[in-house]
């Protein structure tokens, strides 16, 4: 009867049945994707928090630099910011006149660049009609999607686009570093209120999750920041040997783009590439670069990525590319950066509660486990 | 010289973490960090996380794996033997006592029941960051695990001399 009356119940009794019955972790797994969903249909403002908590972190060593000798986290993290303040303004000054420089040279000559890849590729789809006539034809519809009219670069290059995409810019610049600001400051206080909240059972499993976590996306940020970091100079470097044009813009560019994983060195490969052709309007010039960061991308894998990001973060080739592309689905480029560490965090994570659960189980079945030092003595514990 | 700090002290006693000296002052008073720099231990500061206890709280139970080791910053915390159903309070633990120490050297089981006496505020190094260390820094884990030795001798050798009288004595 009683089993009757439990049964029948109203919509949120059911619920709140279905609730108990489930075991916490498919609840915490629902609450995650749900989580995920939300997050990927607010895009821009996650994105912006990613880059100030990844900005943020990578600062974090500096600020524990600065409290190592005694002084207030608050006052380390203004003492920072105005030392970056002083750095940019300095770099203004010294540095970057010639970056700048080079720059409006791109964007000055963009129109003759544009006409001379149109008239190369036209060459080479002219000397391929005879014998790949296929290529021909993709050549053409590929000049006409790009530079035809209402094509990639007329939009691209449209007055009101280029403002309609400055305006997040301008408010990540604004925003980020306010997050970063923030995050500096308040992380000790934040981790102090998690501590507080955590039950006293699970206090050494927690500070066993955080651990890893912070060893692997530390180990993955601080490696990949200094890769990027090295691969831009290499390139720079090389280019500037073989004599392509803007060798520093294009090495910033291959620095940058390097952080995404696998497509990053291709980007970087092309745009080189491309400005290689219309510098020098034949094809030799570009076995040279294909060469030079062919050379790069090796070194990477084989001797700069051991030695920076180590064998901390390592994934299944196969779970690597499924995590590259959901990750790209659901946050775009960050997604693809950040789906790495997250991935091989969550696995390292998934595995210490397996543990911990295991433990509670094991303890629970056993009674109380045998001490382990039966007659040892009393201290230590 | 003495002087000058005390000037930097007085006019910059703002820009100074006061909660955190006084911290490190406790900790650095205990056997298990004897040795290591005011700089290495600040680190360990910033690094390792605290957790505050209530009163009556249990930190550990006796027969559970141990994975980290803790050092009282403040208040107390009561160490518990339960022998023939009955609870034996082995000692009491004020700020800079450390306990839970063996968990950084093997997978023991501990061997008693840890409880918050009264509020307390807990460092707690966790072993896979003890582990870091020693790969990272081994001058400080290697003055750590010095430490831990001497604490392991000092007691053996008590314990021996302890166990010496008992057999002379009538």
């Amino acid at each position: 009867m009683t089993d009757e009356k439990h049964m029948s119940g109203t919509p949120l009794t059911d619920l709140r049945r279905l609730r108990n019955q489930m075991p916490r972790w498919i609840l915490i797994l629902l609450a995650l994707g749900a989580l995920a969903v939300i997050a990927s249909r607010v895009t821009q403002l996650l994105m912006m928090l990613i880059a100030a908590a990844v900005i943020a972190y990578l600062l974090s060593s500096v600020i524990s630099a600065f409290e190592r000798l005694g002084i207030k986290r608050s006052v380390a993290v203004i003492l920072l910011f105005v030392l970056i303040a002083v750095f940019v303004i300095t770099a203004d000054l010294i540095f970057i006149p010639d970056l700048k420089q080079e720059i409006m040279n791109v964007y000055a000559k963009f129109p003759e660049f544009s006409r001379q890849i149109q008239d190369a590729l036209l060459l080479t789809a002219q000397s391929s009609a005879g014998k790949y006539p296929f290529i021909e034809s993709s050549i053409m519809k590929l000049i006409d999607h790009v530079f035809g009219p209402g094509g990639f670069l007329e939009r691209t290059l449209n007055a009101s686009e280029i403002l309609m995409q400055a305006t997040p810019l301008i408010m990540a610049l604004v925003l980020v570093p306010f997050f970063v600001f923030f995050l500096l400051k308040d992380w000790p206080v934040v981790m102090k209120r998690v501590m507080d909240w955590v039950p006293p059972s699970y206090v050494e499993t927690t500070i066993s999750v955080i651990g890893e976590i912070n060893i692997i996306v530390g180990k993955y940020l601080r490696g990949l920041a200094a890769d990027c970091l090295v691969i831009g100079v290499l390139a720079s470097a090389g280019l500037g040997l073989i004599g392509v044009s803007y060798p520093i813009t294009l090495g910033i560019l291959s620095g940058v783009t390097n952080i995404i994983p696998y497509f990053g060195p291709i980007i970087g490969c092309t745009v080189s590439s491309l400005v290689a052709l219309m510098q020098y309007r034949s094809f030799d010039p570009l076995l040279n670069v294909l060469v030079l960061y062919l050379v790069i991308k090796l070194m990477d894998d084989l001797v700069i990525q051991p030695l920076l990001i180590g064998r901390g973060v390592h994934l299944h080739p196969m779970l690597l590319v499924i995590t590259l592309i959901a990750g790209e689905r659901l946050f775009g480029i960050m997604g693809m950066i950040l789906g790495i560490p997250v991935i091989t965090a969550s696995l390292k994570t998934a595995g210490i509660l397996l543990e911990h659960r295991r433990e509670k189980l094991g303890r629970e079945s056993a009674g109380l486990i045998k001490p382990h030092l039966a007659k040892s003595p009393i201290r230590p514990i | 010289m003495a002087q000058d700090t005390n000037i930097v002290r007085r006019y910059f006693s703002w820009v100074l973490d006061t909660t955190r000296e006084s911290h490190l002052q406790t900790v650095s008073n205990g056997p298990l960090f004897k040795g290591l720099s005011k700089k290495l231990l600040r680190k360990l500061l910033i690094d390792l996380i605290e957790k505050k206890y209530a009163a009556g709280d249990i930190i550990f139970h006796e027969g559970e794996s141990g994975k980290a080791v803790y050092v009282v910053l403040e208040g107390s915390v009561k160490i518990i033997k339960e022998s023939n159903s009955e609870n034996k309070t082995l000692q009491v633990l004020g700020p800079g006592s450390h306990f839970g120490e063996l968990a950084l050297i093997g997978n023991t089981s501990r061997y008693a029941t840890a409880v918050a006496e009264e509020n307390s505020l807990l460092l707690i190094m966790y072993k896979s960051y003890f582990d870091d260390l020693i790969r990272s820094n081994s001058a400080t884990s290697s003055r750590i695990l010095l430490n831990l030795a001497e604490i392991l001798s000092d007691y053996i050798h008590h314990n021996q001399t302890e166990c010496n009288d008992n057999k002379i004595s009538p």
